[in-house]
């Protein structure tokens, strides 16, 4: 009885292997790539947009931009077009497509200097090493942009969270309806991030002689600083409880200080003005 | 008088100071130079009517349910029951013919959340109907003064209750469309709701298995700028809600800019 239970579930194993392996293999068989290859001038203006599906961009040769899309079925069309400078890839979905197999998946090898501005629905977004300008959009896609500097980085999303890893000396906006923003050693001249009911999280010094804005609606905030930080700082939560775990010294304002609503004061040499304001979430300074 | 020594005086002549001490050559330059007296005559001008435009009130709220009226009536703002259901050749450019008035609805729905936080609501504005006057008197401004939270039990309830990942789009006061209704806001929230449900049409005709998750994010930002509306009845002081208040419609329009680029 018992050698027959196995060869059963033996049986069964094997049908189910079979059936995932066919299933993959006519998933790999059902993709296709394209390759496009530009030639382009300093600071180049690169754009892709597609409705469903990622977008990875890394730094590659000084003066090219290859661009890779993988299709996930035949129901789905690039249009892509240069004018000098300035390279435009937008795919759509031909007429009765489902949305869930006519995506699109984008790899781009560009000049680091180069400015992208990337837009999907699902994502996911990411970027890499480069320091241009990056504008990303999308609804749910996860957005994550890594050691990025000099370059402006805007950033907007419906629901997808947005995480910013070593970006320095851009001009840095995010903004999310319900998405959390993370951001880890991420400072420059201006640094803000709204959103809704996401948390934002932040890892960093501020840097110096920055303008930082974390703002929420019901979001938590939390900011995450080594001891030696030079910044001076306001927080405000007008319903949340705020509170810092920070020796902070006094700092003349016209704001008034209210014990767990709100907080002023400043660290080292005030380099950087650091504004944390919620409407209903909590707020908490804490040392590293 | 040279050109270049005219333009030192320009700003004299903007601000009505050069008239006291007028440069005796000056019109006669001007005589002589159509270059500097066109110039002076347009910045004449400018000034002019920049003056009258600062007499002027802010616009009503009630302006922009005109013209959303008007815009209907020349059937620029269509019904979208009327509108057939259609698959276009260029989905970009079919977005465009259907919805392209997302884009200026977003730019009413940032105007009038500037609107209503640089409006200064009257003093009886703080006279309840529907909700419990507080028993501290409210502060003239939160930054100086933070109001107490405690009084109003409906937004002690707001901060007690936890706020999950993915928030309920219902509001978190117990029932902050009747607060805001008593007095300062209600033209703005009506106008916004009529566009809304036309967005949700849209979204509905367009891309029907996105309308929950427009519909909810969309009850999620309309909660919370009834909710920080409900608030400023309390406190109209409070620079920092006030704040909150433009950020939550700018929410808002960056929720409508979003379908515009989504919905194709």
């Amino acid at each position: 009885m018992a050698v027959l239970q196995q060869a059963r579930i033996d049986y069964t194993n094997t049908v189910v292997t079979v059936v995932l392996v066919t299933c993959l293999s006519a998933a790999s068989l059902a993709q296709s790539k394209k390759e496009y290859s530009y030639t382009v001038g300093p600071r180049a203006n690169i754009s892709v947009e597609t409705q469903y599906g990622a977008i990875s961009v890394k730094p590659g040769s000084a003066n090219q931009v290859l661009v890779t899309a993988t299709f996930k079925s035949d129901n789905v069309e690039v249009d892509q077009q240069q004018n000098g400078n300035r390279i435009e890839i937008a795919s759509h979905l031909l007429r009765g497509t489902d949305p869930q197999i006519g995506h699109i998946d984008y790899e781009l090898l560009i000049p680091p200097d180069a400015n992208i501005n990337l837009r999907s629905s699902n994502g996911p977004l990411s970027v890499e090493r480069l320091q241009g300008d990056l504008t990303l959009e999308g609804t749910d896609a996860v957005v994550d942009i890594r050691e990025v500097e000099n370059g402006h980085v805007h950033v907007r999303t419906m629901r997808g969270p947005v995480t910013l890893t070593d970006v320095r000396n851009g001009h840095v906006e995010i903004d999310s309806i319900s998405g959390d923003i993370q951001m880890k050693s991420v400072t420059g001249p201006l640094v803000q991030a709204r959103s809704g009911s996401g948390r934002i999280l932040y890892d960093g010094d501020f840097g110096s002689d920055g303008d930082y804005k974390f703002t929420t609606h019901t979001g938590d905030i939390e900011a995450l600083v080594p001891a030696d930080v030079s910044a001076a700082f306001r927080a405000h939560s007008v319903l949340g409880r705020v509170r810092h775990d920070f020796p902070l010294k006094p700092r003349h304002s016209r704001f008034r200080e209210e014990a767990g609503r709100s907080f002023i004061g400043t660290s080292g040499q005030a380099a950087s003005e650091v504004l944390l304001r919620s409407f209903s979430g909590r707020i908490r300074l804490k040392q590293r | 008088m040279k050109c270049s020594e005219v333009e030192r005086v320009l700003p004299e002549l903007v601000d009505g100071s050069l008239a006291a001490a007028f440069p005796a050559d000056f019109e006669s330059h001007l005589e002589s130079c159509p270059a500097c007296a066109n110039l002076v005559s347009d910045l004449t001008l400018i000034a002019t009517e920049a003056r009258d435009l600062a007499e002027c009130d802010e616009p009503s709220p009630r302006v922009w349910v005109r013209i959303a009226a008007q815009l209907r009536d020349e059937g620029l703002i269509r019904d979208p029951e009327s509108r057939p259901i259609l698959v276009p050749a260029s989905p970009r450019r079919r977005w465009t013919s259907t919805a392209w008035w997302l884009a200026p609805v977003a730019a009413a729905v940032l105007a009038a959340g500037a609107y209503v936080v640089s409006h200064k609501p009257a003093p009886q504005v703080a006279t309840q109907v529907s909700a419990p006057a507080p028993t501290n008197p409210a502060p003239q401004n939160s930054a100086q003064k933070s109001p107490d939270i405690s009084p109003n039990p409906a937004l002690v309830a707001t901060t007690s209750q936890p706020v999950p990942a993915t928030h309920s789009p219902t509001p978190k006061l117990a029932k902050p469309s009747d607060v805001v209704a008593s007095a300062a806001y209600p033209t703005v929230e009506h106008e916004a709701s009529a566009e809304d449900q036309q967005f949700l049409s849209v979204v509905s005709t367009r891309a029907p298995s996105l309308r929950a998750t427009y519909e909810g994010q969309l009850q999620t930002v309309n909660a919370n700028i009834r909710e920080v509306q409900a608030y400023l009845e309390h406190y109209p002081g409070d620079q920092d809600a006030r704040q909150q208040l433009m950020d939550a419609y700018q929410q808002k329009a960056l929720l409508y800019q979003i379908a515009l680029d989504r919905i194709q």
